[in-house]
């Protein structure tokens, strides 16, 4: 009997252990805002450390010299430039600054920290999405007064705003240069200053980073929450229980839990065609190898894929179904192109054989399609196996290679893996990032990251590049996609779109279309 | 004893020195990091530049030696991934790792000595097959799916306790009782088994005959002659517990050193992967010296002597 007792005190003191639940572990009061994400990227708060991926948290700490809407239009009442123009050669583009603009640190912020912090962005230490084209481009940076940045192109061109501004990578965020010079490249990245409407206060790695609101700030007002803390949650699971018990107010979920967060009443919000799921030929050293190297073996692997089915039983219906090679969805309007129905692929196994045998490949003929997880798309794995069964049923005869990425696109880039297969979730994004998507996977010379291989192709990018008129430009970028299509220069499948959760308290919330940011900012404008 | 101490010290200093080339060989026959920081759109010049900048464009063995004599004086370089210290990186995850490791311990010892010595004393019963029942559960269930179960149910739908992060004692609730679940069956079952063994010798029947209450000789006389074996297993335990909670860390965002070291393998983060595994060696060393001694502890007859 005294036996049980003890069992029993014992379990009482567990139980009053567990009951020490007082404040949950991230407690939040109105004016905080608590947003959890699947993924930080590589959690470097340094600007010229890390390409798109890092926006999510670095677009509220800095400024842009270009703004955009949230649906990535240039706009002159988002960045640091109210006003731009060109010369008539295009050749030298004037950025005319907001004045009175402050850092972090108190100090005004002027055209020589632009011009920092584009050298910065160009330096050969950097590692964002776009300054190796930036350094091939810009010649010179002038500042012939505080309010004024003239940046000189080698050649001209039409894209410089764009690739200063929120809708690319980092390289348009505008750092402080006296802070940086006096304190060193380390201690920036550790305690980083811009002129965002959030300051920085707190970074654990693997954990959290916490944001604090800079008062009267001139692009949001005196943002309404006083912090913003982003919380490193990689399962999934843990974000919604989170969610459900008000620790955090904005979370990424998966498309299959969707249906579920609505029924409890959470609003979701869908960034549409957020990315597109495209998968391609690696090419040997010298350009497309074996079978695929037929343009019908390319249009049979294409048709043998169902792409609604796809997007339906993979992707719960939170997809729609791509018919353009590299066609960056968001990019059609800018530059006027309109897929046609005939473009769309229709699921036809039988036209597949058919192509197939004519091509010689009645028999099939083996593939490797390398499977492996990408952040942010749970359903990768689940992916390739269709795909590889699609193939199947035509007598291809798929091998999946369970890999890790980074070991994938070792083999991609070394050209070791000729004609196997790879894919991405590719982020969407307007013409000026699909241009420059284009000029690294679609053009010969960037040999790198090359996945096309054709002479039309590249004398088009080449053409893009030196124009400056805009409509012929448009025409340009139209007949790419028209030659990427048919000629089947790699296998679209589906455009995804991404759910985010919110607490059900949480005022109206637009997440735009702007690659890696969810423009937070506009949430928290009081202005 | 002391000699007993220096000479273990010394084969764990060589079994680093082993380790650190070991590591630095495997880790960089993994792949290449810069495929991990640099875009999609990185040029040739771009990959280059990055080479040079972090490093990677020396000779092997000058990375080698170079990586070496810092980490004799604490310095593991900078992170390829985070670019901050992987020093710094080590000191904010290392003692989130040994807390929760030390909470899971004490919940499994909580849950593993009643449950053995009930088993023990309680022999072929009911009792004794509920309680090794429970303990085996803790051991086939995959810590994944408690870990996730917990969250749903006991976090998510009933609000009982925090879903993730550090926070509270509370917050330690969940991710301790997944991993020091896990413990219970090895730890139970041993101590079951010593229980058995010393209940049946004669210094226990002696005690009884001599009237000693039965609480006494079996949690007092018995239960410390059986907790040799559970000393070694905890000890291995705990170092476990410490460095390998990749899957309790992950679903409940606990930034220790389990991630730290995933995040490392996945982004051939070459100097993270090695401090973490030169750590982790020397937590293992530590905790097996330190076991070897509190044996000598529990039983006086146990001495390291020439």
């Amino acid at each position: 009997m005294r036996r049980w007792c003890r069992i029993g005190v014992l379990s009482v003191s567990l139980a009053v252990v567990t009951s020490i639940a007082g404040s949950p572990a991230w407690g939040q009061a109105k004016s905080e805002l608590t947003v959890a994400l699947s993924s930080f990227s590589a959690e470097t708060l340094d600007p010229a450390l890390q390409g798109h991926n890092v926006k999510y948290y670095l677009s509220l700490m800095f400024d842009y010299l270009v703004g955009t809407t949230p649906d990535g239009q240039p706009s002159q009442a988002g960045g640091l430039a109210s006003k731009w123009e060109a010369s008539a050669d295009h050749k030298r583009w004037t950025f005319h600054l907001r004045k009175g603009v402050k850092f972090h640190t108190g100090e005004e912020m002027t055209s020589e920290d632009v011009k920092f912090s584009l050298q910065r962005a160009m330096g050969k230490r950097s590692t964002t999405g776009y300054a190796g084209p930036l350094r091939t481009l810009i010649q010179d940076i002038e500042t012939p007064a505080p309010d004024r940045v003239v940046v000189v192109t080698k050649d001209p061109t039409l894209i410089i705003p764009t690739y200063l501004s929120r809708s690319l990578s980092t390289e348009g965020m505008v750092l402080p240069r006296k802070y940086i010079e006096a304190n060193g490249d380390d201690v920036f990245a550790r305690k980083p200053v811009g002129t965002g409407p959030y300051r920085f206060v707190e970074q654990v790695v693997g954990s959290h980073i916490k944001l604090a609101a800079v008062d009267g700030h001139w692009r949001t007002g005196t943002p309404k929450y006083k912090t913003i803390t982003f919380k490193l949650v990689p399962e999934e699971t843990t974000r919604i229980a989170l969610l459900r018990r008000g620790e955090v107010d904005l979370a990424d979920v998966s498309r299959e839990r969707v249906k579920e967060l609505q029924a409890e009443g959470f609003p979701v919000h869908l960034r549409k065609d957020e990315a597109i799921l495209h998968m391609w030929w690696v090419l040997g050293p010298d350009g497309r190898v074996g079978p695929t190297k037929d343009k019908r073996v390319r249009e049979a692997l294409n048709v043998a894929i169902d792409r609604n089915e796809v997007a339906q039983s993979i992707f719960g219906g939170f997809a729609e179904p791509a018919a353009i090679p590299m066609g960056l969805s968001w990019s059609f309007r800018d530059v006027g192109f309109k897929p046609t129905p005939e473009m769309q692929y229709a699921y036809d196994p039988a036209r597949a054989k058919k192509l197939l045998a004519e091509a010689g490949h009645g028999g099939g003929f083996p593939l490797d399609v390398y499977a492996f997880q990408l952040p942010g798309l749970a359903e990768g794995k689940a992916f390739a196996e269709a795909i590889a069964g699609y193939w199947e049923k035509i007598g291809v005869k798929p091998r999946l290679i369970p890999v890790d990425y980074p070991a994938f696109r070792k083999l991609w880039v070394d050209r070791k893996a000729p004609e196997a297969v790879g894919y991405y979730n590719i982020a969407n994004r307007d013409w000026i990032g699909t241009f420059a998507l284009l000029e690294k996977q679609a053009y010969t010379p960037s040999k790198l990251n090359d996945t096309v291989n054709d002479a039309e192709i590249d004398a088009m990018i080449a053409q893009v590049l030196r124009q400056t008129d805009r409509d012929k430009i448009n025409a340009l970028m139209r007949n790419i996609f028209t030659r990427l299509r048919s000629e089947h220069y790699g296998v679209p499948v589906v455009y995804i779109h991404s759910p985010y959760a919110t607490a059900k308290t949480l005022p109206k919330w637009n997440p735009g279309s702007v690659m890696y940011d969810l423009f937070i900012d506009q949430l928290a404008a009081s202005k | 004893m002391l000699r007993f101490v220096a000479v273990r010290l010394l084969q764990s200093v060589v079994t680093l020195a082993l380790l650190s080339l070991v590591v630095f060989v495997l880790a960089r026959t993994t792949g290449d990091p810069l495929h991990m920081i640099l875009p999609m759109s990185a040029t040739e010049e771009d990959y280059a530049n990055a080479r040079r900048y972090l490093g990677l464009d020396r000779p092997y063995v000058e990375q080698y030696l170079s990586f070496v004599g810092r980490a004799v004086t604490g310095d593991f370089g900078t992170s390829i991934r985070a670019r901050r210290p992987v020093s710094e990186l080590l000191r904010e995850r290392l003692p989130n790792s040994l807390r929760l490791a030390l909470f899971a311990m004490a919940v499994s010892l909580a849950m593993a000595f009643p449950l053995g010595v009930l088993a023990a004393v309680n022999k072929g019963t009911g009792v004794d097959r509920s309680a090794q029942i429970i303990a085996i559960l803790g051991q086939s269930l995959p810590s994944f799916w408690i870990a996730i179960v917990l969250v749903e149910f006991v976090a998510g739908r009933w609000q009982w306790l925090p879903a993730g992060g550090i926070g509270g004692l509370s917050s330690y609730v969940l991710p301790g009782f997944t991993l020091g679940w896990f413990v219970v069956a090895g730890l139970m079952r041993l101590l079951r088994s010593g229980m058995l063994e010393v209940l049946d010798s004669e210094y226990v029947k002696l005690a009884r005959l001599k009237g000693v209450a039965e609480v006494r000789v079996v949690w007092v006389h018995a239960l410390k002659n059986a907790l040799i074996p559970v000393v070694t297993f905890a000890g291995i335990y705990f170092s476990i517990l410490v460095t390998t909670a990749i899957v309790v860390e992950t679903v409940f965002a606990w930034p220790g050193l389990g991630r730290l070291a995933y995040d490392g393998i996945t982004s051939r983060d070459f100097p993270v992967i090695q401090a973490v595994v030169l750590t982790t060696a020397a937590i293992v060393a530590v905790v097996n010296l330190g076991v070897d001694v509190l044996y000598a502890v529990i039983d006086p007859r146990i001495r390291y002597a020439r």
